[in-house]
């Protein structure tokens, strides 16, 4: 589970390339094109890398950065009277 | 397309050979060396080395053509060209050098973008007559980028030049390094895809550690085909070069099954490392399915169909252009994978393999 500022996310710990427990993995954000020839960093605390083989998820959609034909499932979360659920 | 049922090649309208090699020698680009060039090689020195010289670097193998056991076929005319379509059952050509395979590892930068633009004076003024369907590629030298780009400029308009050719051999840095860019934005202007050919001989001068292990002709001339343009294409597609240029690429003389193994195992590292090309929009073996297209010679497997029509199928029969590279000593004759595509892919994709989509992809 994430939590991006007030928001939170729930995927399943079981990376869908070879089963490594993707969210035990680092959370960062990620390179990109900057426009101009070059590179930037963006997306940061929204990316989650599989430890195992380094698969990059959207911590919101659960889609793989490099081919959106695979998805970390992803579960609803709802916050009551401050208690976080997550709904399976 | 004819409605006709077509049983061989010779019942095609329309066979095009994507690799037809000339065969130029020194006597026929000289007149066409531009100054200082022209000056400083116009020496009386009899060349009494002969063809022992071709056994030194680069890089000095001993072929069967040097010993006699395969023809060195001489392409030096328009007539000779000819000789070979009609041997092949070919109705176009798209021409190809044979010494300017070389070009990319010719020491001065200057004189290899002048021994380019006297190939294409000679190419331009003795070979090529697209009413006879004799086309070719406009050589340039990826040592002197804005050269070359000037080069793409000056022969976009010419009759019959239909691709610029990148004599990608041996050529480093690898091929997606932006120094190069010039040369993709020049062919970009000109709508005219990119040709990339291998000379086997030329990892002499990049691999020299490897080539350690390439003591004969055959061990470096079977693998470096596939290697040479593993490495380029890995460069390229890494650097977003296919992303970032709007133009067709044609890959030459590396044999096919190589093609289905690259992109898989590229898609697959790519899931896994894609912060290293983050120019990429999409999975780059949709990259090359989309801006890559491969020549077909030599096929190899022939001899089990099963094994060539499942590697058609897995590389995409889409992406392949029939080539001969006649008269080189390994030349496909045209009637082989013809039979193998017609029976197990069917006639459509036999037709576009043998000339329709080369007729799209060179747009002639």
């Amino acid at each position: 589970m994430f939590r991006l500022n007030e928001e939170f996310c729930a995927l399943a710990n079981h990376c869908v390339h070879q089963g490594g427990p993707v969210c035990e993995g680092q959370v960062s954000g990620t390179l990109a094109p900057d426009g101009e020839g070059g590179l930037c960093y963006e997306r940061e605390g929204e990316v989650v890398s599989c430890p195992w083989h380094g698969w990059e998820f959207d911590v919101r959609t659960g889609e793989a950065l490099a081919d959106r034909n695979y998805r970390q499932p992803t579960y609803e979360v709802v916050v009551e009277d401050g208690t976080v659920y997550v709904e399976a | 397309m004819s409605e006709q049922t077509a049983r061989a090649v010779a019942d095609l309208d329309v066979v095009v050979d994507c690799d037809a090699h000339v065969t130029e020698h020194q006597d026929d680009l000289l007149p066409y060396l531009d100054e200082p060039f022209a000056s400083a090689l116009a020496t009386d020195v009899d060349d009494s080395y002969g063809y022992i010289s071709s056994f030194y670097p680069s890089a000095g193998f001993l072929t069967p053509v040097n010993t006699g056991k395969a023809e060195g076929k001489s392409v030096r005319s328009s007539a000779e060209v000819r000789e070979g379509m009609a041997l092949l059952d070919t109705n176009r050509v798209v021409l190809t050098p044979t010494q300017n395979l070389y070009l990319g590892c010719v020491q001065h930068p200057e004189l290899a973008a002048a021994l380019g633009h006297a190939y294409n004076e000679w190419l331009l003024d003795t070979m090529l007559d697209p009413d006879e369907g004799l086309y070719g590629a406009c050589v340039v030298a990826p040592q002197r980028p804005a050269a070359a780009a000037a080069e793409i400029d000056d022969r976009a308009d010419e009759d019959g030049i239909c691709a610029v050719f990148l004599p990608s051999g041996g050529v480093t840095p690898l091929l997606g390094k932006r120094q190069y860019d010039p040369i993709y934005e020049a062919a970009e202007r000109a709508d005219l895809p990119v040709m990339m050919h291998n000379a086997a001989g030329t990892m002499l001068l990049s691999f020299p550690n490897l080539f350690q292990g390439f003591d004969r002709y055959l061990s470096s001339h079977a693998p470096v085909h596939a290697m040479q343009h593993m490495a380029h294409l890995s460069s390229m597609l890494t650097k977003g070069t296919p992303e970032r240029f709007d133009i067709d690429f044609i890959i030459q003389e590396a044999g096919i099954g190589w093609i289905p193994y690259f992109t898989r195992r590229f898609d697959h590292e790519y899931r896994a490392k894609r912060e290293d090309a983050p120019m990429l929009e999409k999975l780059p073996s949709e990259y090359v399915s989309d801006q890559f297209y491969f020549t077909s010679q030599p096929v190899e497997g022939t001899g089990d169909p099963d094994y060539v029509a499942s590697m058609v199928e897995l590389m995409g029969p889409e992406s392949l252009l029939f080539s001969s590279d006649y008269p080189h000593l390994d030349f496909d004759h045209s009637a082989d994978l013809f039979r193998v595509l017609r029976s197990r892919l069917g006639e459509t994709a036999a037709r576009n393999v043998y000339g329709e989509t080369a007729l799209e992809v060179f747009g002639f």
